[in-house]
């Protein structure tokens, strides 16, 4: 059974929209750590 | 894979190396100036917050074997290798309920080795930390290696000279500044890692296409894209169960436990388990062009150095260079920090130092740290063995202690004796299994064997246990 061409695309097209993603909500948790003083 | 395959001047590496080298050190130093004391060294004063945890989880979980192995796996076992290796990350995403357990009735404990030995006593810790200590050298040294290896590969600067270096920066920073510039350097690392992999995913991805990718796999290697690929299918559970091992065992994951703010843990290995996921499909999917570039792979761990230099030529090669150096560095020095934690609480102060107060600790804590990196650095130097095939050896190892664990933190009932067995006789069984049968089903029969074991004598002589046991005594 051999995984479609869509499939495939979804597969890998959402896989790298959530890694691209990963970064800014990286930088977004840090901004709002850093305004509450909780960074450490 | 040797320096035959290099994509890089060795000049170039080594400026690259330099300079990074240059700021982990510094960074690192900066970061821990203030962790004079032990809990400040050991576990950055307990109040790491929700982003830098996060990033912590993430990065230390990236190893150089995400970034390479998993576009290696991809090429083996196609489809199912890149989504066994996401898998992993249902290790991240079941500890994180643990996380919060761990916080809670442990908020003064230091290590995994402590829980195991307020709840199970001496001989089942002391089985634990052969298990723990057998897996984070044989985690420690494939990473080493690994270091060497890839550097050697890309750039053609020798193995000894690159494992070095990244060995002894590593020591070096988190000597200067403990588990706080472990913490601090892997939130830039795990930035530097997710943007790398993703330029390359889009280069691909624009260069290549899914339809193209889909078309020449087919022609050539159609296996790689079939869903009932037997051994890639068994390799996936056994590569779940290898990850939730790792974690729930491995102090590298209880000592941020210990580390996290309260209220943090749950919610960054939750987040970090999430974004996790996706990172070895990636990483992975590049191998999947390789019929369509007309690469020719000398050796199937470099598929995706060559694919990045083959899509964006020198810059490819710089890009994977330093998204490889963090990735293992970020795995490197939290291994590093957790192993010396490890040796620091259960074998020197357990077991040789008993009366060491905490002033006596911190001092030998940058002692344990120095004297772990010169081990390490001395049993990569053979360059005895395969990264992949050290690393699944220990599957059998870390599967056998999910169950003790795991079930010890909710469960009243687990005895002592049940829990020894079940990791010694998952350990041993599953070893049996990795020669007989292979290494992918090492960590399955391992995990099988250490549940049945745990289930039965819980049901057989039930035990009750006290929570207030595992919060004994103030900090050492």
């Amino acid at each position: 059974m051999i995984i479609s061409v869509s499939a495939l695309k979804i597969l890998i097209v959402t896989a790298t929209l959530v890694v691209a993603a990963a970064p800014l909500i990286l930088l977004i948790l840090w901004v709002l750590d850093k305004k509450g003083g909780k960074i450490w | 894979m040797t320096g035959d395959t290099a994509i890089l001047d060795a000049n170039l590496g080594w400026m690259i190396l330099a300079l990074f080298s240059v700021v982990w050190v510094w960074l690192g130093w900066w970061l821990g100036r203030r962790a004079a004391d032990l809990e400040g060294f050991m576990l950055a004063g307990r109040k790491v917050g929700l982003a830098l945890g996060t990033a912590t989880a993430m990065a230390t979980w990236v190893t150089s074997n995400t970034t390479m192995a998993a576009p290696q796996l991809a090429l083996q076992m196609g489809i199912w290798g890149m989504v066994g290796y996401s898998l992993g990350s249902i290790g991240l995403i079941l500890f994180a309920p643990l996380a919060r357990r761990i916080r809670a009735l442990m908020p003064n404990g230091f290590t995994s080795g402590d829980y195991i030995r307020l709840r199970y006593g001496h001989t089942a810790w002391r089985v634990f930390l052969g298990i723990s200590l057998f897996y984070a050298f044989g985690w420690l040294v494939s990473l080493g290696m690994a270091g060497g290896v890839v550097i050697n590969a890309l750039t053609g600067i020798d193995y000894h000279l690159g494992m070095s270096v990244i060995l002894w920066v590593c020591v070096a920073y988190t000597l200067l500044g403990g588990l706080r510039a472990v913490i601090g350097t892997d939130f830039l690392q795990s930035l530097i890692i997710l943007t790398g992999v993703v330029i390359l995913a889009f280069l691909a991805l624009d260069r290549v296409g899914v339809e193209e990718m889909h078309a020449s796999v087919i022609e050539e290697r159609p296996e790689l894209l079939n869903l009932l690929f037997p051994a890639a299918i068994m390799f996936l559970f056994n590569n779940l169960l290898f990850g939730i091992g790792e974690i729930f065992h491995s102090n590298v994951w209880w000592s941020r436990a210990f580390a996290f703010r309260e209220g943090v843990g749950f919610k960054a290995y939750l987040i970090a388990g999430l974004f996790w996921a996706p990172v070895p499909i990636v990483a992975g999917f590049l191998a999947l062009t390789v019929p369509a570039l007309h690469l020719n792979i000398p050796a199937a761990d470099m598929v995706g150095p060559l694919v990045a230099g083959k899509l964006l030529g020198e810059g490819g090669a710089i890009l994977v260079f330093i998204v490889i150096f963090s990735a293992l560095a970020s795995s490197l020095d939290s291994l590093l920090a957790a192993t010396s934690d490890l040796i620091l609480t259960d074998i020197y102060k357990g077991h040789v130092r008993p009366q060491a107060d905490s002033a006596e600790l911190a001092r030998a804590a940058r002692w344990v740290v120095l004297g772990l990196g010169l081990l390490t650095w001395l049993l990569c130097w053979p360059r005895l063995t395969t990264l992949a095939e050290l690393l699944y050896f220990t599957g059998a190892f870390v599967a056998s202690t999910i169950w003790p664990v795991a079930a010890g933190l909710y469960w009243r009932s687990i005895n002592p004796q049940g829990a020894t067995l079940a990791m010694l006789a998952g350990t041993g069984i599953g070893l049996a299994s990795y020669f007989l049968i292979g290494f992918y089903v090492a960590a399955l029969v391992s995990a099988a064997v250490s549940m049945l074991i745990v289930l039965a004598s819980t049901w057989l002589a039930p035990r009750s246990f006290e929570w207030g046991q595992l919060n004994p005594q103030p900090a050492p």
